[in-house]
């Protein structure tokens, strides 16, 4: 009987006794996640973020119900989670999702990759690559809401700043300027070759191309507010070269795993919920411009979602008709019904079954934006060459878009006759820089389709092409020339954000950021 | 740490080494009385050092032997030697009234009285029955005769278990005339006529008053008191305790509470039952959770259920519950990826009622100090059995039956039927095909009207009530158990095999438990003792309903359903003609319900392997030691389909024109290893010095938690309507593995003053494995006192029992801190991205590596009461909990890159009152009417977030349609926030103050800033049961309610933007094609009255449109009929020779009635969520159900 005893409270006494916080430290260690990683494959998350229409559905929200409605290329008649620029309104819902998306996604992944490789010197250019991917997308955020965190932005982890101040957008551009000058110019091809970069294979020749390309982006932003920095800013861009070819294309390929977010909406809850807006058919149409077939689709005679079956899809241009801008269900209904269409499902889409797939590529800068970007450089005078080169960049600028098609899906291609067709029809216009400006913006409205941020700023910056207000009746604003904050910084930063608003002049879709004079 | 060490450690040395001196003290104290020399001591002493000396129960009255000296040495052979010698010439006698009881009574009484009685001729009055045996007070009988007395009454009286019952005392109710039972439990007493009636009494036993009437033989068997003054209660670690003793306020549930009335879940048959212990049933199906809440939601996070101690060690209680929209996240898991929000179950699923011996409800944290770092939200304590009620070989077979019709609340309109804008599928000209199937805006129902629906099916165009019960089956629970128990005098065995078979409401849903018990205890010598239980349960939940959701929610779509669909029309339409889902709303994420009970498909099979074994010596009379290890193993393996292939609402659904060679659809496989162990000892010691008792315990305990969790998830299949993992292309998995050890070292000690004063410390120190090194150990605290008041001075006849409670305590939380919440992690994504991987950061929290759990300290003060015979008695505790160091997941601003930071900053505070009051109106012979009221008030206040700024909040949860759940400084925890009616502020036109504002499209314009509906806890919960036995009938009735919640329903936020709810009905006339002209009553921007009119839906979907969700907030009380139950014992038509040793058949209804409730549509209680995080924000669930049914138990 003792021994029994015995043997149980040594056994446990051991037990006990041995140490209270015994092997705790080898416990309490992952077996499953690692505190380390190449910093490259943080990069690629970035990368990918990058994207305009998103892999995240949260930008792709924003593209289809914000920027794209408020340029007049794609609209929804709903309202509900779908409310935004089709009726000019604040959807809370949606109007914080290109902050979080790019704040969380590629600001939080550069700046990671940012610190980890500042004094590393073998991946310098994999620092340089972080530094232009987000300025890239500080300029997207600062062109959306005005005022936003910049110096102290992305450092939640790093610097343990959990409630950073705004910057002004007058100050942000001009370092969103340099670092994108510095980044570039100091891409290395004698460097270590990113090969795991997700963009170009680590091609430092492309990078370079595309580093330029969004500080010509940056410069033209500035266009009206301040014409020296903007033209000593496309100026060096162009020096350093930008991208021209589709070759160089900044590309998001999607696939299987990683969606084109739009094409994910639109093939999904709200596949028969978006058409093409009345003005973008409209102006395409009247032009005969071969991209309205590469682009629209319209079910004949389909009256529900159901009904938009293959059979009775066309993509004939004259057979396509835009929804009219400040529909909502009812009144969407009785202009399709007025205009002979039987239906609001009868309008012409986005067709997801070639430009906005679910795998559908989007591009983050195109040779088409670029080339129409130095056709009005150079019809300032910001670059050399005067009219002249203005027009042949203009012209390449609709070819090269023309061609892109093609990327999308083979069957949105674009035949080089067609091509050539519409760009002998529609040269430069160079009587005035007016119409010039004009043309170009035009085109680089079209250029930019499912580019909703730069179509939108371009759009804001240019006054082109002319858009009627929206004339839904419930609208908030005229135009929506800014898009409200997160109401999360509004709970929770918001000595910060209240400084911003009263250094913008308020928080309101009208409130103009600053470059937009 | 160390000192701690080295305390047990010579603790453990001083005990092994005093153990044969002790062993021998024990010897010899049996034989041979100390001689406490033979100075002159009361003689109150001398009789309590006999009780003590001889183990037995020495009756008296106390003026008796005041004052009353002797001086006879106290070393006598038998106990009857010493009487005779310390009551001579005391004017007293001594009688044996029983098997080591004696009484004391004055000489001339016993003289006066002897005529009347063969034995003693006492009256032990049933009111003097105030606990121990040592002074219970014997009334006075009068020496004057009343009246002659005519009748010979004799008898024989037995105990439970059928033996002779000496020492009952037997009275004529009313007289003086009194009798006991000899030593073989005979009695025999001269009454008056036939009306008079004979009172049986024994104390612990329950008072029997049976009418003569012609007879004159009355045979009685006494049953044990069910509120005997002085139990032996489970506390804390198995430790068994006086309930006198205890400081703080446990409740005990029998067994009989959980078998009769039964729910697959077992806490839900407590509802209403137990004060302070809120429990809600959800409506998941069968296999779903149940949320126990003990004193109110304790800290701002999102679980706070309690810990579940089966003999004494802890096993898991982790929820799988329902909870989209949870921002805050909490320790609750759920199914990955959307489409599949269903509830899986918690640890109670697991437990089979009639395993449970007792169970005891620990809920404060004084109570459950003991358990240090897992009592924070209290313990719900269940002994299993280990052995029969009765000696031998006992079977016994138990059958339960219930049948479950579900509950329709829906009060819609049926004025106007499907479509929108006042376009139906009646309208002349309408759609074909109409996709309106959710939409109620149509054009009004007149006699005679068609509908052409999908495709070209021409139907009336009537009203479809009663959806609900049409598409719902009714639900059955069948439990089959049977165990076979063995007895003796050294221990015994139970062995129990069960089956339960449950068809939940929902066509598909059905949950079947198998549980296997064993429990056994065997006393290996006189000293060494071994005691053990296994439970193996088999779960299959197969098809646990998709609810709260806008996919696949079978109740989502039929409760917003258009009011004129014929549910027969949409099961033959569920499907178009590539096999995908047909689509009948242009809302394609309210999935068809009939196509979901098709291809919605889900199974979770669990194999629980739980149980301990322990081993206990007892080293000397009052010194024992124990060590006991303990485990709890599962393995759950669960697919569900989260989305069908063909669904509409998903990419390529039916939309034919989908991309070829594209099979739409998310499958997913988990598969979960859990393993808990524990391993703890403890050394007991009790001992008396004096009028001072000691009792001590000393323990630690070593736990170890480990998870492994295997998941895939596919999507882009190659073959449609297979779901393997093969099939699909695009593949997700995950493995993760979590490990956490807690070990702990505690001891409590007990002082008592004569019985009456107890003084309780407790102590424990955990070392967690999850914190920081070097603050990793965090010591829990606990004192308490109870002063049985009644005891310490000659209390009024009245009242039998009184004590006081005070007991402060600090405890904690072990689940705040996670496992490896210190860094942030790295993975890669499943799937290459151009031929490259993708890395991603774990967290969009910033870790922060210096957390600690949350502390608890908690005061408590308590009353307990019984009076008057035990027919008043109260049970009072108030309480003040606060809860510091709570772990807030702080917003932070998404600019830092993250979403939030964890910081230990969180407070709030408890305070309540509970009540229980039990009364017995009435009591006689064949009948007694019981009542008793519980009901307890909490009141939880967030006192500090990152901050105590009054009105700092963070976001805790999202509602699926509209509408959040925030914790706010300064206000009560779970308030409903979200847009409310933007009003007037009279500062253009004072009159119109407070009046809606409408835009200039005439739809209300939503208040700019969130604004607080209230909290949707609920502030009083209680219940009234009134329980009758007449000649073996029992039956019961109990109400119960919820008070002073409030509630976001989504059920009625459907119904109102989809034009069901009755409030729709205004302005649906004119307007554009019959769209309806609504003028809100209220202003414009401007102040003025507005004119501006609105379509009807646009008008009513402000709920949507603007998040305006004020007209769906109501109050979430109610009051219910809960629960009726009839039963009678058939045992008595069995002879005793018979097999069968008894029978018993209760019929149980559950739910029987609503009495009162103030939110429209919806049963209140008709939630789905688990998560406190997400309380209050009600959407569509399985309906309530109503259930009937009845429980055999037949014994062998």
């Amino acid at each position: 009987m003792k021994k029994i005893f015995s043997l149980c409270l040594l056994t446990v006494s051991f037990a006990m006794i041995t140490s209270c916080d015994h092997n705790f430290d080898d416990i309490n260690t992952s077996k499953t996640g690692v505190t380390a990683i190449d910093p490259g494959l943080l990069l690629n998350n970035a990368v990918i973020n990058s994207s305009p229409g998103g892999v995240s559905t949260g930008t792709a929200t924003t593209d289809l119900t914000y920027e794209m409605a408020i340029v007049q290329q794609m609209i929804t008649s709903n309202s509900g989670v779908t409310v935004g620029g089709n009726f000019n309104q604040v959807n809370i819902g949606n109007t914080p999702l290109t902050w979080t998306n790019y704040f969380q996604n590629v600001i939080r992944y550069t700046q990671d990759v940012i610190t980890k490789t500042a004094s590393d010197a073998t991946r310098a250019n994999l620092y340089n690559m972080a530094r232009i991917i987000q300025a890239n997308a500080f300029m997207i955020l600062t062109d959306t809401y005005g005022n936003v965190p910049y110096t102290e932005a992305g450092k939640g982890y790093t610097n343990q700043i959990f409630f950073p101040k705004y910057d002004t957008q007058e100050s942000i551009y001009p370092q969103i300027i340099d670092e994108l000058t510095d980044a570039t110019a100091s891409l290395d091809p004698a460097g270590k070759i990113e090969t795991s970069d997700v963009l170009y294979g680590g091609d430092i020749a492309k990078w370079k191309k595309f580093g330029y390309s969004i500080l010509m982006r940056a410069g033209m932003h500035l266009s009206q507010v301040d014409a020296a920095k903007a033209q000593a800013t496309v100026s060096a861009a162009f020096t350093g070269g930008v991208i021209t070819s589709n070759a160089d294309n900044a590309i998001i390929k999607h696939d299987a795993n990683f969606n084109n977010g739009v094409g994910n909406i639109v093939n999904g809850t709200e596949a028969a919920n978006f058409y093409l807006a009345e003005p973008f058919v409209n102006a395409l149409k009247n032009t005969s411009d071969p991209r309205l077939s590469a682009i629209a689709v319209r079910y004949v005679g389909a009256t529900s979602g159901p009904g938009q079956v293959p059979g009775v899809a066309t993509t004939a241009p004259g057979n396509q008709y835009g929804m009219p801008m400040g529909s909502d269900d009812g009144s969407a209904q009785n202009a399709a019904v007025a205009a002979g269409l039987g239906s609001r499902y009868a309008y012409s889409q986005a067709d997801r079954n070639r430009i906005l797939k679910r795998t559908s590529p989007m591009f983050i800068v195109s040779a088409s934006q670029m080339n129409l970007l130095l056709a009005e450089a150079a019809a300032r005078g910001w670059i050399p060459g005067g009219n002249a080169a203005a027009s042949t960049f203009f012209t390449a600028g609709i070819k090269a878009d023309m061609d892109k098609m093609a990327t999308y899906d083979p069957g949105s291609a674009i035949s080089a006759g067609d091509r050539d067709t519409y760009a002998t029809a529609n040269p430069l216009d160079v009587s005035t820089f007016d119409a010039s400006l004009q043309q170009i913006s035009y085109q680089y409205w079209i250029a930019s389709f499912l580019d909703g941020p730069e179509a939108w700023a371009n759009f804001r910056r240019t006054g082109y092409p002319v858009l009627a207000p929206n004339p839904y009746p419930g609208k908030s604003v005229t135009f929506i020339t800014r898009i409200t904050y997160p109401p999360s910084e509004i709970l929770v930063n918001s000595k910060n954000v209240q400084d911003a608003i009263s250094q913008m002049g308020g928080d309101n879709l009208d409130t103009k950021v600053w470059w937009d004079k | 740490m160390s000192k701690l060490y080295l305390f047990t450690g010579i603790f453990v040395l001083i005990c092994y080494r005093a153990m044969p001196q002790h062993g021998e003290i024990y010897a010899s104290n049996r034989q041979q009385p100390p001689d406490i020399s033979v100075q002159s001591y009361s003689l109150k002493h001398g009789l309590s050092q006999l009780q003590k000396m001889f183990d037995v129960s020495i009756a008296y009255k106390d003026e008796w032997v005041k004052d009353k000296i002797v001086q006879v040495p106290l070393n006598f052979p038998s106990v009857e030697k010493a009487l005779d010698a310390m009551l001579q010439n005391t004017g007293l006698k001594y009688e044996k009234a029983g098997n080591r009881f004696y009484i004391i009574f004055e000489k001339k009484q016993h003289q006066s009285t002897y005529n009347y009685s063969s034995t003693a001729p006492l009256v032990l009055n049933a009111s003097s029955s105030s606990g121990d045996f040592a002074t219970p007070d014997l009334t006075t009988v009068s020496n004057e005769m009343t009246e002659p007395a005519t009748i010979t009454v004799t008898g024989h009286v037995t105990d439970e278990s059928g033996a002779d019952f000496p020492g009952i005392n037997v009275i004529v109710k009313g007289t003086t005339i009194g009798s006991s039972t000899n030593s073989d439990g005979r009695y025999s007493i001269d009454v008056i006529d036939e009306n008079s009636v004979l009172v049986f009494s024994f104390i612990g036993y329950g008072t029997q008053e049976i009418v003569v009437g012609s007879r004159t033989t009355i045979d009685v068997a006494m049953q044990p008191n069910v509120k005997s003054l002085d139990e032996v209660v489970v506390t804390a670690l198995g430790i068994e305790r006086s309930s006198k003793s205890l400081g703080y306020s446990t409740t005990k549930v029998t067994a009989d509470q959980l078998a009769i009335n039964r729910t697959p879940n077992i806490m839900n048959t407590l509802q209403g039952k137990v004060a302070g212990v809120n429990i809600s049933s959800l409506g998941t199906g069968p296999g779903g959770s149940s949320k126990v809440r003990i004193r109110g939601q304790s800290s701002l996070g999102g679980l706070n259920s309690p810990l579940i101690v089966i003999n004494g060690v802890p096993v898991d209680n982790t929820n799988f519950g329902t909870n989209q929209g949870n921002t805050a996240g909490d320790n609750s898991q759920g199914n990955r990826g959307g489409g599949a929000s269903t509830d899986g179950g918690d640890g109670f699923s697991s437990i089979n009622p009639d395993d449970v011996e007792s169970m005891q409800i620990l809920k404060g944290s004084t109570a459950a100090a003991l358990y240090g770092s897992r009592a924070k939200d209290g313990v719900i304590m269940i002994t299993t059995k280990t052995k029969g009620a009765n000696k031998g070989v006992g079977v016994s077979y138990n059958m339960n039956f219930t049948d479950e019709t579900p509950l329709d609340y829906t009060d819609y309109q049926y004025v106007y039927g499907q479509g929108e804008n006042g376009i139906g599928p009646a309208s002349p000209g309408a759609l074909p095909n109409p996709t309106t199937g959710q939409w109620s805006f149509g054009p009004k129902i007149e006699p005679g009207m068609t509908q052409v629906l999908f495709n070209n099916v021409v139907v009336p165009y009537v009203a479809q009530k009663g959806i609900i019960n049409k598409f719902y089956r009714h639900g059955t629970n069948l439990t089959n158990s049977v165990s076979f128990s063995s007895t003796t005098d050294k221990g015994g065995l139970n062995i129990s095999v069960a089956n339960l078979k449950s068809n939940g409401i929902t066509p598909n849903n059905s949950f079947d438990r198998k549980t296997v018990n064993l429990g056994f205890g065997y006393d290996l010598s006189e000293r060494l003792s071994i005691k053990g239980t296994m439970n193996y349960s088999n779960e299959l939940n197969t098809n646990p309903p998709v609810v709260s959701d806008q996919d696949n929610s079978i109740p989502t779509s039929l409760y917003a359903m258009a009011n004129t669909m014929p549910l027969d029309v949409l099961k033959a339409n569920a499907y178009n003609a590539g096999g995908g889902e047909y689509i009948y709303s242009r809302f394609t994420n309210r999935t068809n319900p009939y196509w979901v009970l098709n291809e919605v498909k889900q199974n979770i099979r669990k194999d629980r392997l739980f149980g301990n074994f322990s081993v206990k010596y007892d080293i000397a009379k009052w010194l024992f030691v124990q060590v006991r290890a303990g485990q709890d193993f599962y393995t759950r393996d669960q697919d569900y389909i989260n989305l069908p292939t063909g669904k509409a609402s998903l990419n390529g659904g039916s939309i034919a024109s989908s991309v070829a060679g594209f099979v739409n659809g998310v499958y997913t496989q988990d598969a979960r290893r859990f393993r808990e162990t524990n391993v703890d000892f403890l050394i007991t010691a009790t001992k008396d010095f004096g009028n001072f008792g000691l009792n001590v315990n000393v323990g630690g305990n070593q736990m170890r938690k480990r998870l492994d969790l295997n998941s895939v998830q596919v999507t882009d299949f190659v073959v449609k309507g297979v779901y393997t993992v093969q099939n699909g292309r695009a593949k997700d998995p995950i493995y993760t593995m979590t490990d956490q050890a807690v070990n702990s070292l505690y001891g409590m000690a007990e002082v008592n003053y004569k019985k009456f004063l107890y003084l309780n410390a407790t102590f424990r120190e955990d070392w967690f494995s999850t914190l920081a090194p070097g603050r990793r150990s965090i010591p829990y605290p606990s004192v308490s006192a109870s002063y049985v008041f009644s005891e310490s001075f000659a209390a009024p006849r009245w009242l039998n029992f009184g004590k006081f409670r005070a007991a402060y305590a600090k405890v904690g939380s072990d689940s705040d801190v996670a496992p490896y919440s210190q860094s942030l992690f790295y993975g890669t994504t499943a799937n290459l991205f151009a031929g490259q991987p993708v890395a991603v950061m774990s967290s969009l929290a910033v870790p922060n590596a210096h957390l600690s759990p949350m502390n608890v300290a908690e005061t408590e003060l308590g009353l307990e009461l019984k009076t008057f015979n035990s027919r008043v008695n109260l049970d009072l505790a108030v309480y003040q909990k606060i809860t510091t160091d709570q772990i807030v997941n702080a917003q932070i601003s998404d600019g830092s890159g993250f979403t939030s930071t964890k910081i230990n900053n969180g407070q709030s505070r408890n305070r309540g009152v509970e009540l229980m009051l039990n009364i017995v109106p009435v009591q006689t012979t064949n009948f007694q009417w019981d009542f008793t009221f519980t009901g307890a008030y909490n009141i939880t206040k967030c006192l500090s977030l990152t901050s105590s700024n009054p009105g700092e909040n963070i976001t805790v949860g999202t509602h699926v349609f509209n509408g959040f759940v925030q914790q706010i400084v300064g206000q009560e925890l779970g308030q409903i926030v979200g847009y409310g009616y933007r009003r007037d502020d009279g500062s253009v036109n004072p009159d119109h103050k407070g009046q809606i504002v409408y835009g200039s499209n005439g739809v209300a314009l939503p208040t700019t800033k969130l604004i607080p509906f209230g909290s949707a806890l609920p502030k009083w919960v209680g219940g009234f049961n009134n329980s009758f036995s007449y000649k073996g009938i029992v039956a019961s009735v109990l109400i119960d309610f919820k008070l002073g919640g409030k509630v976001l329903s989504g059920t009625n936020f459907n119904a109102y933007r989809h034009g069901l709810s009755k409030e729709t009905l205004v302005g649906r006339e004119g307007g554009t094609n019959g769209e309806g002209a609504v003028v809100g009553v209220g202003v414009d921007v401007n102040s003025n009255v507005n004119t501006a009119v609105a379509s009807a839906e646009n008008f009513y979907s402000v709920v949507r449109g603007a998040g305006l969700i004020e007209p769906v907030i109501y109050n979430a009380g109610y009051w219910k009929l809960r629960q009726i139950t009839i039963g009678y014992d058939f045992t008595k038509f069995f002879k005793s020779t018979s097999a069968i040793k008894g029978v018993r058949l209760s019929f149980v209804a559950n739910n029987v009635l609503m009495l009162k409730k103030w939110v429209p549509n919806i049963d209140p209680e008709s939630f789905s969520y688990t998560s406190d995080n997400v309380v209050g924000l009600e959407s569509p669930s399985v309906p309530t159900t109503r259930s009937i049914g009845f429980n055999l138990n037949v014994k062998i």
